[in-house]
């Protein structure tokens, strides 16, 4: 609550009376607020902020010392922990050389503010990223995807001020098109959303993502958000879409859902709360028709759960994210599919029967939806579990096999682009990578 | 020995504006409910109401459905618009987040 608090520009404190859970439950005792109904008294006549205001200025600097540099690494380590800016993980140090070093990555001044980072209202800057991305291993070419995700982030559409606090367990997916994707070493084949020596830049840039959403955002989990379990938040997920296979016709994400001229770098961003892997393929003697038919109706059946999640971004936002590897998108062309009729395929079979979404107490959900589209839904049967086709997000990533596509549930009020800029000089950071890591 | 310096990592905070004054005294006052009409504010906040009013002589306490409920409504303008127009002294925001 002191994060929302301070989101607003107050002081990060306020008169609260706070109660266990047990009591906010169906058919709770409530006499506990008539014996604490003092505090709500003092709330309102007597109760001043015990915090002034917040610090201002550029960042704090943090000395730690140790007998060797190890020794103070480690110690490094335990001090990011107790003061909460850790995941559990080890870090590195943001110190000003590593930081001066990643911010080359970017054409912008190091004080430059993104915005506020919901809920707590922490201001964002390009060195505030920095930091959060040296923390997290990166490197300066992987800055300007993480400065694109953070504006992303930033935009009111994304949803964040209420995703990020909220219960959902909603974490950011960044979708990564155009030549930065490969440049900088994003997957977009084999394990594209899992550790990968050969292609480490995902893996740090979430990780940057979510560090700037707990510190610089307040999201401590059970403190500043309530996520009940907070699955995939350790580094988010990044990743590039695998335009080297896109069939014939096939625009890229970026091109498609927001405009962007193909060729150039872009990123996505779409909240998801759930990861699952869905087998596609058929295992006798299907036809290839049959086998594509058959994949269709496997990955549509999985989305027609009444679990609501997609009803956060019903009108415009994304029911989920469908991945399917090249190899398969291409072998459906073949076939005569195209991303459209894929994404009508889809919204026509996965919605679900009146009498399905009644018993599971789906029609409360939607009646109480800030949206009126998503709310004059009900009257449809069966219920299109989003608004409109269009709003499938349909990605090719993965390794070349055809057995398994993956589907990332959405929980996002928007789809949010943002071109990504990159220094003059990019090349030399790019040649610098390559010395360091391997070609 | 060997010193490590790095940055906090938790940015910076802006302040862009104090809380509220609080009112010195209840009696005779009149106060409001904002409520996003969740986890029993249904059930807590009217037993709030007749806790105030029971215990503070001239207090005038609006019903909880006085201003627009619901996490959709509570944070907008127009809402905010209607709680001023309302002329209460003191509004409590509930029910948990």
């Amino acid at each position: 609550m002191q994060n929302a608090i301070s989101g607003l520009g107050l002081a990060p404190d306020a008169a609260m009376v706070t109660f266990p859970i047990g009591l906010f439950l169906p058919g709770s005792d409530i006499a506990p607020v008539e014996a604490r109904k003092r505090e709500f008294y003092d709330g309102l006549t007597r109760w001043t902020p015990s915090v002034a205001g917040g610090a201002g200025g550029a960042s704090r600097v943090i000395a730690v010392p140790g007998a060797t540099f190890e020794d103070a690494l480690v110690n490094a380590n335990h001090a990011m922990l107790a003061n909460q800016w850790g995941d559990g993980l080890p870090l590195w140090p943001p110190t000003r050389v590593r930081v001066d070093w990643i911010l080359q990555g970017t054409p912008r001044p190091r004080a430059h503010a993104l915005g506020t980072f919901p809920p707590r209202g922490g201001v964002a800057t390009v060195e505030t990223c920095a930091i959060a991305l040296a923390m997290a291993g990166g490197r300066p070419e992987y800055l300007p995807v993480l400065v694109a995700a953070v504006e992303a982030f930033l935009d009111p559409e994304s949803g964040s001020e209420q995703l990020q606090a909220a219960s959902g367990s909603a974490f950011p997916v960044v979708i990564v098109n155009g030549p930065i994707g490969r440049q900088i070493r994003l997957n977009s084949g084999f394990g594209c959303l899992g550790p990968d020596p050969q292609h480490p830049a995902g893996a740090s840039i979430g990780r940057a993502l979510r560090l700037l959403q707990q510190n610089v955002g307040g999201a401590r989990p059970g403190v500043g958000t309530m996520a009940n379990y907070g699955g995939l938040r350790y580094t988010n997920v990044v990743f590039a879409e695998d335009e080297d296979n896109l069939p014939a016709g096939w625009p890229s994400h970026g091109t498609e859902r927001h405009g962007f001229a193909p060729g150039q770098s872009s990123i996505s961003l779409v909240f998801a709360n759930g990861a699952t892997n869905i087998r596609r393929r058929g295992a006798k003697k299907e036809t290839p028709a049959e086998d594509a038919l058959q994949g269709m109706h496997r990955m549509a059946d999985f989305m027609r759960v009444p679990n609501l999640a997609g009803l956060a971004g019903y009108e415009r936002g994304a029911p989920g994210i469908l991945m399917i590897p090249g190899v398969v998108a291409q072998t459906m062309t073949g076939l005569g599919w195209t991303k459209r009729s894929m994404r009508e395929f889809l919204w026509e079979h996965s919605r679900i029967p009146a009498e399905q979404l009644r018993r599971a107490g789906g029609y409360a959900w939607i009646e109480i939806d800030a949206s009126q589209v998503a709310r004059e839904s009900a009257a449809l049967d069966p219920w299109p579990i989003t608004a409109s086709p269009d709003n499938f997000v349909l990605i090719v990533a993965g390794g070349g096999h055809p057995t398994n596509s993956y589907w990332l549930q959405g929980y996002s009020p928007g789809v949010v682009g943002r071109e990504i800029r990159v220094p003059e000089g990019f090349g030399r950071l790019l040649a610098e990578a390559e010395r360091d890591l391997g070609g | 020995m060997v010193t490590l310096e790095f940055f906090d990592p938790s940015g910076r905070l802006e302040v862009k504006q104090p809380h509220a004054r609080r009112l010195d005294a209840l009696a005779g006052k009149r106060v409001g409910f904002v409520s996003n009409e969740q986890w029993q504010a249904y059930r807590m906040l009217p037993l709030l109401k007749s806790l105030l009013e029971r215990d503070f002589a001239g207090i005038e306490v609006l019903p909880i459905d006085a201003f627009p409920q619901g996490n959709a409504l509570i944070g907008t303008e127009e809402t905010a618009e209607q709680v001023k127009k309302s002329g209460v002294d003191a509004v409590i925001i509930g029910n948990a987040a």
